[in-house]
């Protein structure tokens, strides 16, 4: 559960973001807290991927604030600490010259000084993300050669190969079937509580992994913050503490 | 058979070549893979611009290529990030109206002559001492460049919003890349010509991508692929008096063919 004075890591206050007139985002307010695990759902088009485009400086908001660990984004520095695993992941270029490690590696790339080569240091955090997503077998198969789910956990593992303090995944589980999609659930709830790797995850289909999620954002054009979907929780009080309108909402687990 | 190395220009054409081909291939590579092959013709016609001020003005045309290829570039880059406009119609434009100004400065300069036509087709006779150090130090910058910021043009070709959100300054080095291409695209035409430039940047690393190996591997068949085709093509268009361009852009041909027939799944 979040805590009240803690620097949030993210911090949004009354975004809003139009596009040609057209509202897609209204008076957005919300925190995520270190160790959290937050699912975002929301209905196709209700602007679920702009909100983190938004959150990750790639798209500018219209109006509100955006607070990376307390700085603006444009003064955040520190993009290792946070692991984006964008919607189109296991959808890779079939044609992309890389392996497996090729790939993972990249998580090294913005940690790496200026004309500094591998060191043994991003060699074991390259080795232990292979290791994590259990895909060290695979190392030196090319990625266009693998499974949906295989993929997927490539690019997760490219995403903690930085060591992030917070995980972002934007629909992972596009392409992948329903084996793997169970697995990964698991190892998501098992990052978050043995690993203490925040994580936000976008999802329509939030059946599967309610019962490890702390909160749940529900988000078209506006946000409903439900802080404990498993039980039957007052939103109101959370309504206070977050200054935002909140709904309650049940245990989306029979929903599906 | 060693003959050919008997002639000053020859060794001139092959040091400037090989240095050619290995920019050419590794720079190819980023460029293909981030789906910009279209923009080594459009430099490879900016270049034009320069080479024809230089030649009706009477400054070095090489200088005045590298110059225009890097300010077209810059435009490229800038038109493409600041504008919603499709990449390739940008190229496209910048390709005919780059040209049309060339055609009009040599018009007006009446250097219609030889010397043009040996930049738009390449003239392995004309690479000068001077044109051998000129590609020397650029070219030795470029190679600097690429392979300091390699893994980060890497991952940028990659997925380029995934690197933004992982730190890299995605935009500094995406200029820094167009800039490095418009130098050796510049540098290469004296010997293969503007007209065909492309071709030695585009099919090395595109033939390579036929053999689905990693990164480094696809850099390196890339590299081999160019320098083999230099050198056979200087080579025969030494012994069968062909024109040297055309020549090594036939040879690095029959290889991507070859490619594509090997690794047909």
């Amino acid at each position: 559960m979040p805590i009240k004075f803690k620097v949030p890591i993210f911090d949004v206050k009354n975004l809003d973001f139009r596009v040609r007139g057209l509202n897609i985002l209204t008076s957005i307010s919300l925190e995520i807290f270190n160790g959290e695990y937050v699912a975002i759902i929301g209905p196709n088009g209700g602007g679920k991927t702009t909100l983190i485009r938004l959150l990750l400086g790639l798209q500018t908001p219209t109006k509100g604030s955006i607070k990376l660990y307390g700085k603006k984004i444009k003064n955040f520095k520190e993009w290792y600490k946070i692991g984006y695993v964008p919607q189109r992941a296991s959808l890779v270029d079939e044609n992309f010259p890389a392996t497996v490690e090729d790939i993972v590696k990249m998580g090294r790339v913005s940690k790496r000084t200026f004309l500094r080569a591998m060191s043994k240091e991003d060699k074991n955090a390259v080795q232990d993300a292979m290791v994590k997503m259990d895909i060290l077998n695979l190392k030196n198969k090319m990625v266009g050669t693998l499974s949906g789910g295989q993929r997927q956990r490539v690019m997760i593992a490219r995403a903690l190969a930085s060591n992030p303090e917070i995980l972002i995944l934007d629909e992972p589980n596009t392409g992948v079937d329903m084996v793997s999609q169970k697995n990964f659930y698991a190892l998501l709830a098992k990052l978050n509580k043995e690993e203490k790797i925040t994580i936000v995850f976008i999802t329509h289909d939030i059946g599967v992994i309610a019962d490890d999620i702390g909160r749940l954002f529900t988000i078209n054009q506006k946000a409903t913050i439900c802080n404990n979907p498993k039980e039957t929780l007052s939103c109101e009080d959370m309504s206070e503490l977050y200054g935002i309108e909140a709904h309650l909402i049940h245990n989306h687990k029979h929903e599906h | 058979m060693f003959e050919i190395f008997e002639y000053d220009f020859m060794q001139r054409a092959f040091i400037a070549g090989i240095l050619i081909a290995t920019l050419a291939s590794i720079s190819g590579t980023f460029i293909v893979l981030k789906r910009y092959s279209l923009m080594s013709e459009t430099l490879a016609h900016s270049a034009l611009v320069g080479v024809a001020v230089g030649l009706v003005a009477g400054f070095n045309p090489l200088w005045m290529a590298v110059i225009v290829a890097i300010i077209a570039a810059w435009i490229i880059e800038y038109l493409r990030t600041e504008f919603s406009l499709y990449s390739d119609a940008i190229l496209s434009i910048l390709l005919s109206g780059s040209l049309a100004i060339a055609i009009i400065i040599v018009s007006l300069g009446g250097a219609f002559n030889n010397s043009l036509f040996s930049y738009l087709f390449g003239s392995i006779l004309s690479v000068s001492s001077e044109d051998v150090v000129t590609i020397m130090i650029f070219g030795s910058i470029s190679l600097m460049l690429l392979v300091t910021f390699s893994k980060e043009l890497y991952f940028i070709a990659y997925d380029e919003e995934v690197a933004k959100t992982s730190g890299i300054r995605v935009k500094l080095l995406n200029f820094l890349l167009v800039t490095v291409v418009a130098i050796i695209i510049a540098l290469s035409i004296r010997v293969v010509g503007s007209l065909l430039i492309g071709a030695l940047m585009v099919i090395p690393t595109v033939s390579a991508l036929q053999y689905r190996v990693g990164f480094l591997n696809t850099i390196l068949i890339s590299l081999f692929i160019a320098l083999f085709s230099v050198v056979a093509g200087m080579t025969l268009s030494f012994y069968f008096s062909l024109p040297s361009g055309a020549t090594i852009v036939l040879c690095v041909i029959i290889i991507f063919i070859t490619s594509l027939i090997i690794n047909k799944k």
